[in-house]
This record gives C-alpha cells, sequence and structure tokens, in this order.
C-alpha cells in the first residue's frame, strides 16, 4: 500500500516538476536586462569604471552608450537602497578600476520604506549577479527565477514565446538598455500638455519620519562604505515633468533636500548631480510618464551627465 | 519554515519517507522520529526557544503526575498551581509584559507613547500562545480527573510538540491526540490521498486566495485616511477573508499534514462567513480557540452561579476580552474581544412573545440565510476592522470614514480581476458546505481524469498566481 502510495505521488508531481522545470529553463533564457547585465559585469569587469545603482528612474533614465567610460547600471525597477548597497558592496572588489558609485536619491527615496529580505529580485541578483541579498545563507532555491515572480515571467514567457512580442519589449542593446522602448502613459496621451495636466498618476506624499530617519542613516552609511573604499560618489536624481515636480510634498522635498546638502558639507568626495527640475532641457516629449523618462530623455541625460562627470569630477 | 515554502515540502518528504519506512505499528520509534522532526521544525525558527519549549513540557509532564498521585487535595491543587503559573508566567513574560508595563508607566507620564519602558525586549517565541493553552488543559483535565496523566514522556513530549499543529494549532486536548501518540499506526491509503487533497486546499487558500487579497488590505490599511468609504469597506471586507483563508488554509495544511502520518486533529472552521449570528461565527471561527475558553473561563465562571443572562454575560465578557488577549498585547485586539461581546450578549438578551422565551438568535434562525449572512457578516467584518488597524483611534477613524460616506475617487479593485479567487473560494465551499472540505472524498463523485485535471487546475493556480508571500498571520500568537 505504502509502494503504491509512493508511485501514485511520483506520477502525479512528475509532470508539475517537468512544467516548472520546463519554465525555469524558458525563464533563463528570456533576454532580460538582468542577464544582459549580468553578462557584461562578466565580460567587462577588469575595464568598468563607473556602476550606478537605483530604481526605476536611473534605469531607465541612463543608457551606458552614451558615457565615455566603461560603465554598468546595476539600477532596475522598485530597487532601493538595501538593494543598492547589497550589489555595491558585493561587486565593487571585482572591478580594479571602479573609480566612482553613483547613487539614486529621488524626491521620495527616504520616505519609501526598504524591501524586505524577501524581495523577489534577490532570485536575480543571485543567479545573475552573484549577488546575496537575502543576508541569510542561500540555497539552491533561491536561485529559482521562475517562482521568484510567477505572475511576472509566465507574462514575459507568453509574449516572447507565444504572443506577438509586446513592442520591441526584448530589444536590449549590449549594457542592457532598452533603446525602443518609449511607450507610457505621454505617449498614449500623444503628449499633449493638456491632457498630461489631467492625466491621473501616483506620487507618494505620505510623511513617514521615522523611515525617513531609518533611510538617511541608512543612506550615509552607503556614502561612507563607498568612500572609505576610495571611490569618488556622485548622487544623482533625475528630471521628473512639471505636473510631478508641482505634486511633491514640499516636507518630503525639504528633509530630502537637508540631506543632499549634509551629505555635501560632510563628505569630500561626493558631488550631485540634481536634476529633478530641470524644465529647460527636458521637454515633454523626453518623458514616458510623469517621473520617467523616454528613450530620447535617457540620451539627454546620459549625455549631460557624461559632460558632468567630466567637468565636475574628473577635474578634481 | 512555513507551509508555504520548498523547505516545509523537503522536510515533510523526508520526514514521511523515514516515518513510514520505519514500518507499521513501529510505535517507539515512529513517536521518536515524530520528536526529533518537531523539535527541529521548530529549532529552524529559533533554537533558543527550544528550551522553553521542552521546560514547560516537562513542567506539565511531572505536574499531572503529582497531580495525580497526590490524595491530598492541597497538593493536587499546588501542582495545578505550578503548572498554570509556569505557562501563564511564561505567556505574560514573553508576550504581555511590555504591553503591562508600558500602560502602566504610561498613567503617570504626560505623554505615553512617547517612550517604551520595557526592560528588556523580547521576540515572541512562534506559537507560545498555542503549545502553552494545550498543556494547561492537559493539567487541568488531570486535575479534574477526566483523563490519565500520561506515564510515557516520550508520549507526552510528542504531544505538545507535534510540528503539524505546533505553532498555530489547531489547540488540541490531551484525550484526543495524547492517546493516538500511544496506539500503534498502520498506513492507510484513503487516509494519505486525504491528507495531500486538505495539504493542496490549504496552500490554496493560502496562497492564491490569502496572500493576493493583503496587496489590496496591505495598500488600503497602509494610509485609511487617502481613501473613501467603499475602498475601506472593500478592505475590510477582504480582510475578513485574508485572515480567514490565511489561518484556515493553515489549519487545513496542518491536519492534512497529520493524516499522512496516521494522526487525526480537530477540526477548527466550518465555512464562518455563513453564520446566522455573532454567536455562530464562533462556533464556525476557531473552533479549537472557542472550546478551549468555554471549557477553561465561561464554563467554570458561570458553573456556581444561577446560570441566569447577568452571569452569561459577566462570564461572556471575560472569555471574549481573553480572547482578543490571547491574540496579541494590543489594545486593538482587546477592543476586538469586547466588541465580539457586546454583539454576543446583544444577541442573547431574552424577551417574551406570547409568553414564550425568545432571543435574537432564534429570531435570526427564522429569516432566511442570506439576510442573516449579511447582519452577522457586517457586524464580523467591522471587528476585524479592530483587529487589523495600527491601533483603536485609527481602527474608530476607519469606521468613521466608512460612516462618512466619504466618495472613493480612487476606489480600484487594486488586485483586478484576482478578486475572482474569492468568489471561487466562496462557491467551492458553499456548494461542499456540509463535507469536512470542498475536495473530501472526491473519488465519490468524480473520476481519475476529472479528479486529476482538478488538482492540476488547483497547483497551477498555486504557481501561477500566488501573491507576495506573506507570514501566517496566528503564527505571531
Amino acid at each position: 500500500m505504502q509502494k503504491k502510495f509512493i508511485t501514485y505521488c511520483l506520477l502525479f508531481f512528475l509532470p508539475v516538476v517537468v512544467v516548472l522545470v520546463g519554465f525555469e529553463y524558458t525563464t533563463r533564457n528570456l533576454p532580460t536586462t538582468y542577464a544582459k547585465i549580468g553578462a557584461l559585469s562578466e565580460n567587462k569587469k577588469d575595464k568598468i569604471e563607473i556602476m550606478f545603482l537605483g530604481s526605476s528612474q536611473i534605469q531607465g533614465g541612463i543608457n551606458i552608450k552614451y558615457i565615455d567610460i566603461p560603465a554598468i547600471n546595476f539600477a532596475s525597477g522598485s530597487q532601493h537602497h538595501r538593494e543598492d548597497f547589497a550589489i555595491f558592496k558585493q561587486t565593487k572588489d571585482r572591478y580594479p578600476e571602479l573609480k566612482y558609485v553613483v547613487f539614486e536619491l529621488s524626491y521620495a527615496h527616504l520616505e519609501i520604506p526598504h524591501n524586505d529580505k524577501t524581495f523577489w529580485k534577490n532570485a536575480v541578483y543571485l543567479k545573475y549577479y552573484g549577488v546575496n541579498a537575502y543576508e541569510r545563507n542561500t540555497y539552491f532555491k533561491d536561485k529559482l527565477i521562475y517562482i521568484s515572480n510567477p505572475d511576472l515571467f509566465s507574462r514575459q514567457l507568453y509574449n516572447f514565446y507565444i504572443s506577438k512580442p509586446v513592442k520591441n519589449q526584448f530589444t536590449l542593446n549590449e549594457y542592457g538598455f532598452n533603446e525602443l522602448n518609449d511607450t507610457g502613459s505621454f505617449k498614449v496621451l500623444n503628449y499633449d500638455t493638456s491632457k498630461i495636466k489631467k492625466n491621473n498618476f501616483s506620487i507618494r506624499t505620505k510623511e513617514l519620519p521615522e523611515t525617513f530617519k531609518y533611510n538617511t542613516f541608512f543612506f550615509e552609511n552607503m556614502i561612507e562604505e563607498a568612500t572609505s573604499s576610495g571611490l569618488k560618489v556622485i548622487i544623482a536624481t533625475i528630471p521628473t515633468y512639471t505636473t510631478y515636480n508641482n505634486a511633491r510634498n514640499p516636507n518630503i522635498l525639504r528633509r530630502r533636500d537637508s540631506v543632499l546638502n549634509k551629505v555635501k558639507q560632510t563628505y569630500k568626495n561626493v558631488s550631485i548631480f540634481n536634476l529633478e527640475d530641470d524644465t529647460i532641457n527636458f521637454k515633454v516629449t523626453d518623458f514616458k510618464n510623469e517621473n520617467h523618462l523616454n528613450p530620447k530623455g535617457a540620451e539627454k541625460l546620459t549625455k549631460m551627465f557624461n559632460i558632468f562627470l567630466k567637468q565636475e569630477v574628473l577635474d578634481d | 519554515m512555513l507551509f508555504n515554502s520548498f523547505d516545509f515540502g523537503l522536510f515533510l518528504v523526508i520526514v514521511y519517507l523515514l516515518y513510514w519506512g520505519l514500518g507499521s505499528k513501529r510505535r517507539t520509534p515512529q513517536n521518536f522520529l515524530l520528536l526529533t522532526a518537531s523539535y527541529f521544525f521548530y529549532g529552524i525558527w529559533d533554537w533558543r526557544f527550544l528550551g522553553l519549549l521542552l521546560a514547560s513540557s516537562l513542567i506539565d509532564y511531572f505536574a499531572a503526575i503529582k497531580i495525580e498521585s497526590s490524595s491530598s487535595k492541597v497538593a493536587r491543587k499546588s501542582y495545578l498551581w505550578l503548572s498554570l503559573l509556569w505557562n501563564l508566567g511564561v505567556l505574560f513574560v514573553f508576550k504581555y509584559y511590555g504591553f503591562f508595563v508600558d500602560n502602566f508607566v504610561g498613567l503617570f507620564t504626560d505623554n505615553p507613547t512617547a517612550n517604551h519602558y520595557y526592560f528588556w525586549n523580547v521576540i515572541i517565541p512562534v506559537g507560545l500562545s498555542f503549545y502553552t493553552f494545550q498543556t494547561m488543559s492537559y493539567s487541568i483535565d488531570v486535575y479534574r480527573k477526566n483523563i490519565k496523566a500520561s506515564k510515557s514522556l516520550l508520549e507526552f513530549l510528542c504531544f505538545v510538540s507535534f510540528f503539524p499543529q505546533l505553532v498555530a494549532g489547531p489547540i488540541e486536548r490531551a484525550r484526543a491526540l495524547l492517546p493516538q501518540f500511544k496506539k500503534d499506526r498502520t498506513f492507510d491509503f484513503q487516509n494519505s490521498k486525504e491528507g495531500l487533497r486538505q495539504i493542496l486546499w490549504g496552500l490554496f487558500k493560502k496562497i492564491v486566495v490569502a496572500d493576493n487579497v493583503a496587496v489590496v488590505v496591505n495598500a488600503i490599511y497602509a494610509s485609511p485616511e487617502d481613501y473613501g468609504s467603499l475602498s475601506l469597506l472593500y478592505a475590510s471586507a477582504l480582510f475578513f477573508f485574508q485572515i480567514y483563508c490565511d489561518f484556515s488554509g493553515y489549519s487545513d495544511v496542518a491536519i492534512g499534514t497529520a493524516k499522512l502520518f496516521g494522526f487525526k486533529l480537530s477540526k477548527n472552521f466550518n465555512i464562518p462567513y455563513l453564520s446566522r449570528s455573532v454567536s455562530e461565527f464562533w462556533q464556525r471561527w476557531h473552533i479549537t480557540l472557542t472550546k478551549w475558553f468555554t471549557d477553561y473561563v465561561y464554563g467554570p465562571i458561570i458553573k456556581n452561579t444561577n446560570r441566569n443572562y447577568f452571569w452569561k454575560t459577566i462570564a461572556l465578557f471575560i472569555s471574549m476580552t481573553l480572547i482578543g488577549l490571547w491574540h496579541g498585547a494590543k489594545w486593538t485586539f482587546i477592543a476586538f474581544g469586547i466588541f465580539q461581546a457586546i454583539t454576543i450578549s446583544i444577541e442573547r438578551i431574552p424577551f417574551k412573545i406570547k409568553g414564550k422565551n425568545f432571543n435574537l438568535i432564534m429570531f435570526l434562525t427564522k429569516i432566511p440565510l442570506a439576510l442573516t449572512v449579511i447582519y452577522s457578516f457586517a457586524l464580523i467584518m467591522t471587528s476585524c476592522i479592530f483587529f487589523r488597524a495600527h491601533d483603536i483611534q485609527g481602527a474608530f477613524s476607519i469606521i468613521k470614514r466608512i460612516g462618512s460616506f466619504i466618495p472613493s475617487e480612487n476606489f480600484s479593485l487594486i488586485i483586478g480581476w484576482k478578486i475572482g479567487f474569492v468568489i471561487l473560494l466562496i462557491l467551492a465551499e458553499v456548494f461542499t458546505r456540509f463535507k469536512a472540505y470542498p475536495l473530501f472524498q472526491l473519488e465519490k463523485i468524480c473520476s481519475k481524469p476529472v479528479r486529476w485535471t482538478i488538482y492540476y487546475c488547483i497547483i497551477l493556480l498555486i504557481i501561477r498566481f500566488p501573491g507576495p508571500k506573506e507570514q501566517f498571520i496566528y503564527f505571531q500568537f
């Protein structure tokens, strides 16, 4: 009876295991940004001089192609300072030529709670970057990509293998940047400023003083770690559209700016690249939505950053 | 090691194969294996609390033997008090100390929330409230001569630490579970199948329903002041389903796992949202806890009274407040318990019509189920607001916003069509309401291909649509 039961179980679960293995295999073969960046990190590790970290704003706002020195952009959607710090600490020694690190400090960065240790992208970091952001020992299961976010990867698998790919979703340059993906609410609204003015968007306005305290302390630790490693730190903020800027909570903004000022005065090796309110260089057609640049805006921003890098930092 | 984790799946397979690999009717080695596995399972969370678990078990084991062997009433009572004081003391130190000290000191300060006055700040051992209640009931039952004290330490240690129900129940009575460790277990094919089915159903409830619904609840309850009445009502209703699927899902996995090892655990939930009254709700929700408080708190209080409405209400308020407090050292839980007590006491108010005794509960049984379900669900949902809110003020503020009919300009389902999982759950449970769980004895109504298709569909939902992984809510209690 026991043997019969175990045989039944094996027969029953075999297809489940096969399907899961199939999903995992095909997911790993998707041409994702992570895979590209992982490969770049491995192939150019002896040359990389500058590392970008941050959230989707830096990910979509910096196209490494326009940076004159070898660079890598680890920024990724929903990535917060906890993950940034883990990636930075665990990769910096791989790059012997590393001189600069860019941390993001957007308007609400310090009042958004960090992701917890079970953040799904931890699996991606471990698999593609060899970075352990779990803050514990890792096991085989921690590297499984598909089950880290079945919803997202199922959609990607469907888009890539079955349906017609969502326009240019998988067209990435060698740095993992998608130069063709300009789809966003602004394009849908035909870049019509009167319609954009009326467009509903989400912006964090809730003040979280305790989170601010913790995040600021954490952020200063990141800077301390980077500067004590002999690196120059650049704190970047990415242009956001006027409607977004007008909707910001002034208290949150003031607190963030006070941290920027404090950091600038405290640390010698820190520069600030703040283009958040730049409405002269960045027009409506440079944005994907209220707080993300499109590839055209990214090209503009990266070129400006490149000049900044030469003038402000390389001159030191 | 959460039940919905890869780790637990691996652990279960290994223990299961070793357990039956020892052969049927090998009670002692099987018990020893279960004990080892249970201590390993508990130690994975925090090995430091294994000592506490062992100490609680040993104290109750020896206290019960002494209670049974002592002839003098004073001695018997003394040993009972030793057991109770230890268990309640452990609960107080780990769970309630900070709360009481904070509130006591707060009485003498202008700003009680400015500081915490804990002399030490300890983490609460996982499942503390569950296993201490289990061992306390054992000592009391031995004292009452309802059961015999266990002579076998191994069997008693297994009873206290049995891993399927160790950290979140069901809270088992010694008279139901302990004898199962004393008799030989033989492999039962049907029982094993039922075990796997119940585990599957429990995982569906937890991973697909509770964790997806949690996204809505967490988002709205994180800043309730940003949402209108409809959104708050929606989140509060969904919170009921979140906590129900979270906890009953856990109970299903626990009961199913126990079945795999040849054990029978008590039913803990019986479709609580079909209750006609709040009184009935407590006969369908966390049944083992309700029974515990009925037998050891409510019953003894009214035992020596004339059992009239007044004394029953006093006993009810004490029991429900303690049930609230059992969930955690927070005023919101106490308010949750008191709210339930108020509604139940109103439902029980006796009145006479044409010389016949009536109360609201009897009246509710005479009107259509759909109407009574709306009545009881509204009250239960309101009490759940206290359960979920961060503090009392927050709870009242949410209730006020709901009652003020503030427009929900930003109302959205948030999880979109996945809200359909709740409907799927309700349909499945309502149409199979006379069964232990929807997949129970499925072979009686479905052929094998249909059954396997159903299983694979549920597995597909679990793999494809899991919500963000949430800790089991009741682990914290």
